[in-house]
């Protein structure tokens, strides 16, 4: 195998794929475009070595803590985080995650142990396993500090550790892949995943509102479930960790083995995935045909709004049913509700019912519309993305992108107000009524901050478009650019109708607020009309890279 | 005026047509003329310039200079009058992945201004027509290739187009799907449209063509009629015979042989590959 893996073919193999990689990043820095994803790639490292050395220095502390305390057994509390984190954040921020698409490389001859290897290497390549295996470095170096001699028993513990999991996120990913080759399935398991996001969400709100009387059962059942815990990679970890320290060496070497039979058990099933894929597994998106049913197929009427050109209402039409079919924008959509039912058991400052909002039921509408208009940002920031080749439709046909453009901002505009509609329905129904002078200051609010959005999305939409898929989870979100500007954009328009807001209330004089933001959404009003209708020109400059960035496979 | 214009002008005419990328010039000087009710094919090698030729052409694509006008229509000046008359099949098929067919196909109806009634009425003939009715609740991004080509061209014609643009209309599609595409052109030349086709199949073109014309890196090297090609292909190869100094790999044609397209094609550009060429390491 390893003669396989490190023979001069093999190593020339794995020279050529590093060197296509590096000359697709050299290559992608001619475009201002691939210069400003590099800057924004900038500011992802940044972030992500905030967060690695940041945990590192407090993983090494605690190990640090733990050793030097005579406490190893609870490294596990250390350990298990790492898991965790390894293992979900490649699923919860996967717009940060590349997946690797190597079905190119199976028509070159490789060996299956080069083209496993080859999958693993360029799969560890995210910022899961960088910052988790920084966190791993600095457990190290805290066990080092604390007991020098102890560090060489330490080292293949947490490298065994850190193998499994690179196997076992691997060997999740492939399996998830195979489930995802499907569009129904794809959604399907989008669904549960969203839903198990969502059950994070009320974790601590629960355990804060039932933790006094529930902490004694929750006790006796840690207590019954620790011995299981101990029986799991991270537990076995600190377990092997602990008898090495302490001498018992056969039991720490009994724990080490059952690890390694973990890290065999997950390379086995990782193994079956990528053999499957090597011997050229063909996951069709092809549905199974139906009976031809007799007669002629019975053609819907297309929809008409009134006082809309028909091309107009053809767009809405178009947009509305896309967002109907995808299930992750449905439920990014549906955000907004369950962020009040969160607040809503989320304990106050007071006894008194309510929640975070006890004595301030009054905002609880305003803040679920500002999170409803986060929320839109995936719809009016890329507005172009979903259509991928379809945009060569729409410069083919005769209809102007000023109402192209109009038609996909009204279809937003609707879904935002339906949404901001069950917002108010949700705060009456968990709080109650907001104040009318509230509502009226909320509304006026996000329609300023809409039309703030429609015309920045509009310009990014056109500027810095990507293809996305609306039935897939994360994989391909907008490009970094978009995501720090809309951020940028968001921060200051909403921090400023807060402000706006608070400071009317504080004066008990929320209507001020509405005026406020009256006359500043006919201002935005004013310069949303006069940005459209200088749309066309801005987009035909942009049509090329338009279509060549929405065209891609 | 502009009526009286469609209805003397040429289908398609194009002036000095140029377009570069950076230091490349794709296109270069093309001066097309086709004809009303012509079925057009607009032939090259591999980037020679065709699929460039027709993105100007529909508007998918700026020319660097020249002019083109569609049924005497200036589609720099007026390109939404131009888009209306045109039906298009990009290279890239431009579908919406997320629709039904029968969505698709009323959407596309009613962005080119058909009322929602016509549209419905199309969207279901068409479907009809092309075999696509048993596919109701199916996503286009579900379809098969072929299936897409079909339902890409009803969408082009669903407006009753003048003009129908198609980049590589056959590319990748089977037997029974590639009689469908022809039956529907051929129907569309009948009631007087003109067709404008790229295509390497070079036996579909010679079948469906009447006209033709020929790319090469980015130059027009020839246009007209196929008997209009072949005779100048021949006078041009007796001519190089009787000065005994024919270009290397070009035979002389025998009087009365009827050149196939294929062979036309290789000759104008040049295709015919060296004889002391080979691949030394090859078997």
């Amino acid at each position: 195998m390893a003669g396989l893996i490190f023979s001069p073919q093999a190593r020339g193999q794995f020279a050529a794929i590093a060197l296509v990689r590096w000359r697709l990043f050299v290559n992608s820095l001619r475009t201002i475009r691939g210069r400003l994803e590099l800057v924004s790639r900038g500011f992802m490292f940044m972030g992500f070595g905030t967060l690695g050395l940041g945990g590192s220095f407090a993983m090494g502390a605690g190990a640090w803590y733990f050793v030097a305390h005579d406490r190893v057994e609870m490294l596990a509390v250390l350990l298990w985080p790492v898991l965790l984190f390894w293992q979900l954040f490649p699923v919860m921020a996967s717009a940060f995650t590349e997946n690797v698409d190597s079905s190119n490389l199976l028509r070159f001859p490789l060996t299956f142990p080069s083209y496993f290897l080859i999958r693993i290497a360029y799969g560890s390549l995210d910022p899961a396993t960088a910052v988790a295996s920084l966190w791993l470095l600095g457990m190290a170096i805290g066990i080092g500090l604390a007991s020098p001699a102890y560090l060489v028993l330490a080292l293949p513990i947490l490298l065994l550790f850190a193998v499994f999991n690179i196997l076992l996120s691997q060997m999740i990913y492939t399996w998830v892949e195979r489930w995802l080759a499907r569009r129904r399935s794809r959604e399907i398991l989008g669904v549960v995943f969203l839903l198990v996001m969502i059950s994070f969400q009320f974790v601590s709100p629960l355990v804060r509102r039932y933790g006094p009387t529930a902490a004694p059962v929750l006790s006796r059942v840690t207590a019954q479930t620790l011995p299981f815990e101990r029986l799991l990679p991270p537990g076995l970890a600190a377990a092997s960790l602990a008898r090495a320290l302490h001498g018992q060496y056969p039991l720490a070497l009994g724990a080490f083995a059952l690890e390694c039979a973990y890290a065999l058990a997950v390379l086995w099933l990782l193994n079956l995935r990528l053999r499957a894929q090597y011997l050229g597994e063909n996951l069709s998106e092809a549905v199974a045909r139906r009976a031809k049913p007799a007669g002629k197929q019975k053609v819907q009427l297309g929809w008409n709004i009134e006082g809309v050109p028909g091309s107009v209402s053809a767009v809405v039409e178009k947009e509305l049913r896309y967002l109907s079919r995808s299930g992750p924008m449905l439920f990014t959509l549906v955000m907004p509700l369950v962020i009040l039912l969160i607040f809503r058991f989320t304990p106050g400052k007071s006894d008194r019912p309510g929640g975070i909002f006890a004595h301030s039921a009054d905002l609880a509408f305003p803040v679920g519309a500002a999170y409803a208009l986060l929320m839109l940002t995936n719809l009016v920031y890329n507005s172009f993305g979903p259509d991928a080749a379809g945009i060569q439709f729409f410069f083919a046909s005769p209809v102007r992108f000023r109402e192209i453009l109009l038609g996909k901002n009204l279809a937003a505009a609707f879904v935002l107000a339906a949404e901001v509609a069950l917002v108010w329905l949700g705060t009456c129904l968990m709080y109650r009524p907001p104040p009318w002078d509230v509502v009226l200051a909320t509304v006026t609010g996000v329609f300023f901050v809409l039309l703030v959005n429609l015309i920045a999305g509009n310009f990014l939409s056109v500027f810095t478009p990507k293809k996305i898929d609306f039935g897939t989870f994360g994989r391909q979100r907008a490009s970094n650019t978009t995501a720090f500007a809309s951020l940028g954009i968001q921060a200051a328009v909403v921090g400023l109708c807060s402000v706006a807001l608070l400071a009317a209330r504080a004066y008990h004089h929320i209507w001020v607020a509405a005026v406020v933001f009256v006359m500043l959404a006919a201002g935005a009003m004013v310069a949303y009309f006069l940005v459209l209708d200088r749309m066309d020109a801005i987009v035909l400059k942009r049509r090329e890279a338009m279509i060549t960035e929405l065209c891609k496979a | 005026m502009e009526t009286a214009a469609i209805a003397t002008a040429p289908a398609i005419a194009t002036e000095h047509l140029t377009r570069r990328f950076g230091d490349l010039v794709a296109v270069q000087d093309v001066n097309l003329r086709v004809a009303p009710g012509q079925f057009f094919g607009f032939l090259g090698p591999n980037g020679a310039g065709k699929s460039t030729t027709i993105k100007m052409l529909t508007g998918l694509l700026a020319a660097t200079s020249g002019r083109m006008e569609i049924l005497g229509v200036d589609l720099g000046q007026n390109s939404v009058e131009v888009k209306r008359q045109i039906g298009v099949v990009p290279e890239g098929m431009a579908l919406f992945g997320r629709l039904t067919g029968a969505e698709y196909l009323n959407f596309v109806g009613r962005m080119y201004g058909l009322d929602r009634v016509t549209a419905a009425k199309r969207t279901g003939e068409l479907l009809d027509f092309m075999q696509l009715v048993d596919q109701p609740k199916t996503l286009v991004t579900d379809y098969s290739h072929g299936m897409q080509k079909k339902l890409a061209l009803a969408a082009a014609v669903i407006h009753g187009p003048k003009i129908l643009f198609l980049d590589e209309p056959f590319e990748g599609v089977d037997a029974i799907a590639s009689n469908t595409l022809k039956a529907m052109l051929q129907s569309m030349i009948a009631r007087g449209a003109t067709i404008f086709l790229t295509s390497h199949v070079l036996e579909i073109v010679e079948r469906l063509c009447s006209h033709v014309a020929i790319i090469h890196r980015g130059q027009l090297v020839a246009q007209g009629s196929l008997e209009e090609l072949r005779a100048g292909v021949q006078a041009q190869a007796a001519a190089a015979a009787l000065t005994a100094s024919g270009a290397p790999g070009v035979p002389v044609t025998s009087p009365g042989e009827k050149l196939t397209l294929e062979e036309i094609f290789l000759r104008v550009v040049g295709g015919t590959r060296r004889a002391d060429q080979e691949l030394s390491w090859l078997g």
